[in-house]
């Protein structure tokens, strides 16, 4: 019986619960993302307002990622991609002046344009020469096999 | 045994062969240098002083050209030398006329490498170097034209015999240059801001690019019946003292990358 009692009172506190979150609904959700704001002046300090800005991600150099402008301080931010780490590259110009700025994001991207092995394919092949050497040597040092009577050992007489 | 020894060797040999073989072959392309006077030169300009300028000839002598694939990044703001693995220089002294060619020209093609390795070449160097030959025997820099104002006419000769090192970091402009892929070819280019000597008209006058200039009036006044042929040396004992300083100090700025800026050394 006293169950049949509190659970309508149950029900009624959540349902009014629910209703007062409905009534003045709000909500803020974030995340936390890591901004980069660059200040863009000319040598006499001056900021280089409305200056042209292109952001360069390291995946594609040769492409632009993003482009703005500055604002009236010479400020202009944005959020990188994070899962392209290295360096971000980033160009702001204006009235035949101009300037390139290097930022690192993320771990370092190894970049290079030599054409060697890693150190791990040049070990990988070093064993497996080694273990070529090994198995020709004893195929070739086995002891020869015993001389069987002719027809075979499954010979009968 | 004996038998065995010939036999292991001729597998080393086949081994080796075959790791040669399948090595990646290096990944090549061609660079090359240009030098480019803009607009300023090509189409002619009006000076910060109002004399309209049209350059016949502008020849300027460089060496030691040498592109980088900078790492970290130079910075010219810094200066320094250029952290690099990978260099490559163009050999030879090039003398080219930053004039030649009509108003759209293309920017002068100073020479190229080829089988260079791929990459990004974000960095160069210079050094603006006396000639050895005509046309511009003895000068690192010779600029023949005519400027105008109020119907007056100067027809001049500037020659400049000290020699400049400029080195930059990347070309700063509307593409992005020297990224070098495999059979490709890349472009560096050695940028040269010719306002920075006369200013520029359409620039407020309060504009650090004008107030660093000397402007052409200077040039005027010591031209002889609407001649001028002089070196730095004639400048030195001919212009006044501030001038003729303004003008020493705004040569090293003559080099860019684009509208980047360089670290300049003067020799």
């Amino acid at each position: 019986m006293k169950w049949k009692l509190i659970l309508p009172f149950a029900l009624l506190f959540s349902l009014g619960l629910t209703m007062t979150a409905f009534a003045h609904g709000a909500r803020i959700e974030y995340t936390i993302s890591m901004a980069v704001e660059i200040l863009a002046t000319y040598d006499t300090g001056e900021p280089m307002a409305g200056g042209q800005v292109t952001v360069y991600a390291p995946d594609d150099p040769s492409i632009p990622w993003l482009t703005g402008v500055c604002d009236e301080e010479g400020r202009f931010a944005f959020t990188p991609d994070t899962s392209k780490p290295g360096t971000w590259d980033v160009q702001v110009r204006q009235s035949g002046h101009g300037d390139m700025v290097h930022i690192p994001i993320g771990e370092d991207m190894a970049v290079s344009g030599g054409t060697g092995h890693t150190t791990l394919q040049i070990v990988l092949m070093g064993a497996c020469i080694a273990w070529g050497f090994v198995g020709t040597a004893l195929f070739f040092s086995r002891k020869p096999a015993l001389s069987l009577p002719k027809g075979g050992p499954d010979a009968h007489s | 045994m004996k038998k065995v020894f010939p036999i292991l060797v001729i597998l080393a040999l086949f081994a080796s062969g075959i790791l040669v073989g399948c090595a990646p072959a290096a990944e090549q392309g061609t660079l090359q240098f240009n030098a480019n006077g803009e607009d300023f030169v090509r189409q002619g300009f009006v000076s910060k002083d109002g004399w309209a300028i049209t350059f016949d000839h502008v020849y300027i002598t460089l060496a030691d050209v040498t592109a980088y694939q900078s790492d970290p990044p130079y910075d010219p703001h810094a200066g320094g030398e250029v952290q690099s693995k990978v260099e490559v220089g163009l050999d030879g002294v090039h003398t080219v006329d930053l004039a030649e060619g009509n108003e759209d020209a293309p920017p002068i093609l100073v020479g190229e490498v080829t089988d260079v390795l791929v990459g990004h070449y974000n960095a160069i160097s210079w050094k603006m170097a006396r000639a050895s030959s005509d046309p511009a025997s003895d000068y690192c820099l010779v600029v023949v034209g005519t400027a105008e104002k109020d119907g007056q006419t100067v027809n001049f000769t500037i020659k400049v015999e000290p020699e400049y090192t400029y080195t930059c970091g990347e070309y700063v402009g509307d593409e992005r240059k020297g990224l070098l892929q495999k059979d490709g070819t890349a472009d560096l280019e050695m940028t040269f801001h010719f306002d920075h000597i006369f200013g520029d008209a359409e620039t407020p006058l309060d504009d650090a690019l004008n107030v660093g200039a000397p402007g052409f009036e200077p040039f005027a006044g010591v031209a002889e019946g609407g001649m001028l042929d002089v070196d730095m040396a004639g400048l030195q004992a001919n212009l006044s003292g501030g001038d003729y300083q303004m003008l020493v100090d705004i040569l090293p700025t003559l080099g860019h990358v684009g509208e980047g800026h360089c670290h300049c050394e003067t020799h």
